[in-house]
């Protein structure tokens, strides 16, 4: 599904990744790891199209992305999660959720959002910046799979929130996945990594310098908490 | 951040309109034996070329020069004193810095003899003191300040059309006598303003009138809106009869047009105006202005050798003249002449042929130079603007009340000058 | 009592101009982040486009209120293809030049053809006059201006907060790239709203015209004013600017009514108001820090 070769990025003169490669394969669950300023939040943006000083191959479902603009991206089934959660402050909650155009098959009604969310359905016109931590990652989650995205790129959804939201969250994506979609998943939190993924990556100064399976991590999981900095 | 910048960005961006200044040329002129310095007389005009004032005077100032030029040529023929008399001309900006260093490059480096026009009172000031310091002669056409010929004369200069005294003694005594006695003055509040302002409160109060309100508009007046005074003229008590505008340019449009929005006409204020150009009642239109009383350096069609001028002027730039384009034809045709008499173009002798000196052209009317304090004194005109149906040429705007005798028209020599 | 209404009123009809001028920067901020110096000179062009119709096609001014914006929204566009649009991606600054550098260039070509003297225009027959408040009268002019002003930021408030349009507008004022990343093609509306940004500049100058002297340099010294408005009620902020826009014009007419002892205060009482504001609030009355992505 997702294909990234030889990556290699920059703010300015500083050189963030250098030639990193992996890829996600359809429907799987993959998640990305590293240290803080490790470069994962770059690489999604990269994916994306949202950053300018870049060079490699970014491959999506076999075609390459090239200098395609984010919106192009977008709409060729790209869903993007940021790391701060992307809640518009001028817009309301339904705006939030209908602001971007379906872009799969499978599209979320709004209804099943609202069913599964009823938090958010209570706020449905308040401005999105006013809900809880929780509820923004909700509707950030829930705007993607309202696009009908086929290729997720969650950046650390789980960061900041209790366990009960983190729980949500890994059902979530779990659904999504039943329901055939693929994600990349930066992730911190390897217990929550572990529990919802398949394979998983270790981004080190810029490089992919490790592929783990789920076994690896947990057996590991010491060794990678103390590399992380947890 | 971005907002700071912006703002930043903006005093930058106005700082960087004030800079840029256009610049003239010209080499060194070599002294020679010869009567006339170099064996030429340069005429310089220095005025607004792009501005609030370059309608009223600008560019056309130029034109009127050349055509003084042309009749002198013709008016002497072999026996003019040179034959190789040119003009240039610069663009001030209504600066003051602009002006004082144009007319130093005018009288330094193009070999400038005389340098003519100068509006804007602070500009015209400071070329004052540079033809003091270069002992070059500087006639005054279109600047109001009486400070000309007050505590800034000097011998060297010479104030050719009108005053701010001229203004307020025509306007504010004739009104005051033939239309109201309750005046409020509104003015914009720099300079000029302030100076009309004085003028016209003493010359309604020497004709037995007051001033019930005045008030200082903010210049340069970024609103556009005037109706706070406007309104406020309306309730005065005791009410006045004329509301006495010191706007000038683009400013008195909008006052014009807002009085007549508010319908002060009707309301039995009338409307006399401080200082006015042909050129703007054109662009008001008659109607806008119908009734207006103002007081007049000259007027193009008050008689036929006024009306030869205009046509003459108007073949060569498609607009009648105002009395700042006769003034500067009148200005250089006068300083022509006095090189002819005098036979050189040495200043000090130029400065001892025109003082005292009585003159009659299309410009003067019982015209005289004043030795006292280089005051050009002539007949001036109460013109009071036509309604709409009583025009039937286009620029033809006024008929002539009065005539204001040259000798009532200007204040007598200030003791503040000692040339 | 009767006086201060008075001059709340006159305030207010200063204002409306103020608010169309900075509702059009705001929109055009939002979505180019380009402060157009030009602002001031479509105002200008606005005004003379009415007059030009009048004087030389006998266009009456009905006409010329819906015909000249348009026009002008056009040409914004055509500018803002040809040349903004090339240097959005850089620092502002270059942006914030060529906008200074196309106000005089716009200033002078009106120049060369009308000369710098104001040119005139009357307002249409139906609205002279004055109506009748009870306690005072009032130009019926400006009793139009004020409605339509009203209406005009009203309606652009609706499109903004009620159609799918507007909210793409909000969201990519808000977070461009985060937008384009939600699959909405933002450069495709860059055009159109810079466009109805110089539509209401040049709605602003038709209004104008009939009460405002009309030459080159109209919009010079307004757009200064227009700015700080712009400023005091948060750059960017829709709602800001018109409530600036109002505001600032009834401050100016009371300042001028009741400080008119102190001239030097009505001149600048703008730009007192602004400072104050800047110490008090940094980013406006209704501005908010700028957010990420
Ligand atoms: N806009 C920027 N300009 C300059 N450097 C940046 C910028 N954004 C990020 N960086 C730097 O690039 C490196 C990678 O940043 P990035 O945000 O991709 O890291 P990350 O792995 O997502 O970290 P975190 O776990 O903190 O989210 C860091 O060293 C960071 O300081
Ligand atoms: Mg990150």
């Amino acid at each position: 599904m997702l294909r990234i070769e030889n990556l290699s990025a920059w703010y300015g003169e500083a050189q963030v990744l250098r030639d990193a490669g992996l890829h996600v394969d359809p429907g799987e669950v993959v998640t990305l790891v590293g240290r803080n300023g490790a470069g994962k939040s770059t690489l999604l943006r990269c994916v994306m199209g949202l950053h300018t000083g870049w060079r490699g191959t970014v491959e999506l479902g076999g075609t390459a992305l090239g200098n395609l603009s984010a919106d192009r991206r977008a709409r060729l089934g790209l869903g993007w999660v940021p790391d701060d959660r992307g809640s518009y402050a001028t817009l309301t909650v339904t705006e939030n959720l209908t602001l971007p155009p379906t872009v799969g098959p499978d599209p979320w009604s709004l209804e099943r959002v609202y069913e599964a969310f009823p938090a958010l359905y209570q706020r449905r016109n308040s401005a999105a910046t006013t809900l809880s931590g929780g509820e923004q990652q909700m509707l950030a989650l829930a705007r993607v799979l309202r696009m009908g995205a086929r290729m997720l790129l969650c950046d650390e959804p789980t960061e900041g929130l209790a366990p009960l939201l983190v729980q949500q969250v890994g059902d979530l994506l779990r659904e999504a996945k039943r329901h055939g979609v693929t994600v990349l998943l930066v992730e911190q939190n390897l217990r929550f990594a572990t529990s919802v993924a398949d394979r998983h990556y270790l981004l080190a100064e810029g490089r992919v310098t490790a592929a783990m399976e789920n076994s690896e991590v947990r057996s590991r999981e010491r060794e990678l908490l103390s590399y992380l900095g947890i | 951040m971005v907002m700071r910048r912006t703002v930043g960005l903006v005093a930058a961006a106005t700082a960087t309109a004030f800079v840029v200044a256009g610049c003239g040329g010209g080499g060194p002129q070599s002294e020679g034996d010869e009567k006339v310095t170099g064996g030429a007389i340069v005429l310089g005009v220095l005025n607004d070329q792009s501005g609030a004032y370059s309608e009223l005077s600008g560019r056309n100032s130029v034109t009127a020069v050349e055509l003084a030029i042309a009749d002198f040529r013709a008016k002497y023929g072999d026996r003019a004193v040179t034959t190789d008399i040119s003009v240039r001309s610069a663009d001030h900006q209504n600066k003051p810095d602009l002006a004082n260093s144009k007319a130093q490059e005018m009288y330094d480096r193009q070999g400038v003899d005389l340098i003519l026009d100068v509006p804007t009172s602070s500009a015209a000031l400071r070329v004052a003191d540079v033809a003091k310091e270069k002992r070059r002669l500087y006639f005054n056409i279109s600047a109001a300040t009486t400070d000309l010929t007050g505590k800034s004369c000097n011998k060297y200069t010479f104030h050719y059309a009108y005053d701010t005294y001229m203004l307020a003694n025509g306007t504010g005594r004739t009104t005051t006598e033939q239309v109201g006695r309750n005046w409020y003055i509104l003015y914009p509040n720099y300079a000029f303003g302030q100076d009309m302002e004085k003028s016209f409160s003493a010359a309604i109060a020497d004709a037995g009138g007051r001033v019930v309100g005045k008030d200082g508009a903010p210049f340069p007046n970024t609103s556009g809106d005037y109706s706070s005074y406007l309104l406020k003229a309306a309730t005065l008590d005791p009410k006045p009869d004329v509301l006495g505008t010191m706007q000038a340019g683009a400013e008195l449009v909008n006052v014009v047009k807002q009085y007549n929005e508010f319908e002060l006409r009707d309301k039995g204020v009338s409307l006399a105006v401080g200082l006015m150009f042909i050129t703007d009642i054109h662009s008001l239109t008659p109607a806008a202005l119908a009734g207006t009383t103002y007081t007049d350096a000259w007027y193009w069609n008050f008689d036929q050798q006024n009306r030869e001028f205009a046509d003459r002027f108007q073949q060569e730039t498609g607009a009648r003249p105002s009395f700042a384009h006769a003034a500067n034809y009148s200005a250089a045709t006068q300083y022509l002449e006095a090189v002819q008499a005098a036979g050189t173009d040495d200043a000090d002798t130029i400065v001892a042929e025109l003082e005292g000196k009585e003159v009659n052209d299309v410009f003067l009317r019982n015209g005289k130079i004043r030795a006292a304090d280089h005051r050009v004194i002539h007949d001036a005109y109460l013109a009071q603007v036509k309604p709409q149906s009583e025009v039937t040429e286009e620029w033809d705007y006024v008929r002539i009340l009065d005539t204001i005798p040259a000798e009532e028209a200007f204040r007598a020599p200030s003791p503040d000058c000692t040339l | 009592m009767t006086a201060l209404l008075q001059s709340t009123f006159n305030g207010l009809v200063s204002g409306a101009f103020y608010a169309l001028l900075a509702l059009g920067l705001a929109v055009i901020f939002g979505m180019l982040r380009v402060v157009n110096f030009a602002h001031g000179a479509f105002y200008m062009l606005g005004a003379f486009g009415a007059y030009v119709l009048l004087a030389e096609a006998g266009v009456p001014f009905w006409v010329a209120l819906v015909v000249v914006p348009l026009a002008l929204a056009l040409l914004g566009m055509a500018l803002e293809r040809a040349f903004i649009h090339r240097l959005t991606r850089l620092d502002p600054l270059y942006n914030f030049l060529l906008t200074f550098g196309l106000t005089l260039i716009l200033q002078d070509l009106v120049k060369l053809r009308y000369g710098v003297q104001s040119s005139p225009y009357e307002a249409p027959a139906g609205l002279r006059g004055s109506v009748d408040f009870g306690l005072f009268d009032f130009p019926t002019y400006r009793v139009f201006i004020l409605g339509f002003a009203v209406a005009v930021c009203v309606g652009v408030w609706w499109a903004l907060a009620r159609t799918r349009v507007g909210m793409i507008v909000r969201a990519a004022t808000e977070r461009p790239e985060l937008t384009r990343a939600l699959g909405i093609n933002v450069g495709r509306w860059i055009t159109p709203v810079f466009g109805f940004g110089i539509a209401l500049a040049g709605l602003a100058g038709v209004l104008a015209a009939p009460m405002r002297a009309v030459n080159p340099l109209m919009g010079a010294d307004l757009i200064i004013v227009v700015f700080a408005v712009v400023v005091i009620g948060g750059l960017g902020s829709i709602f800001g600017s018109v409530a600036a826009g109002f505001g600032i014009g009834m401050v100016q007419a009371w300042a001028e009514a009741y400080l008119s002892a102190f001239p030097i205060v009505a001149q600048t009482i703008v730009f007192i108001v602004m400072a104050a504001v800047l110490l008090w609030r940094p980013a406006g009355l209704f501005g908010r820090a700028e957010a990420p992505a």
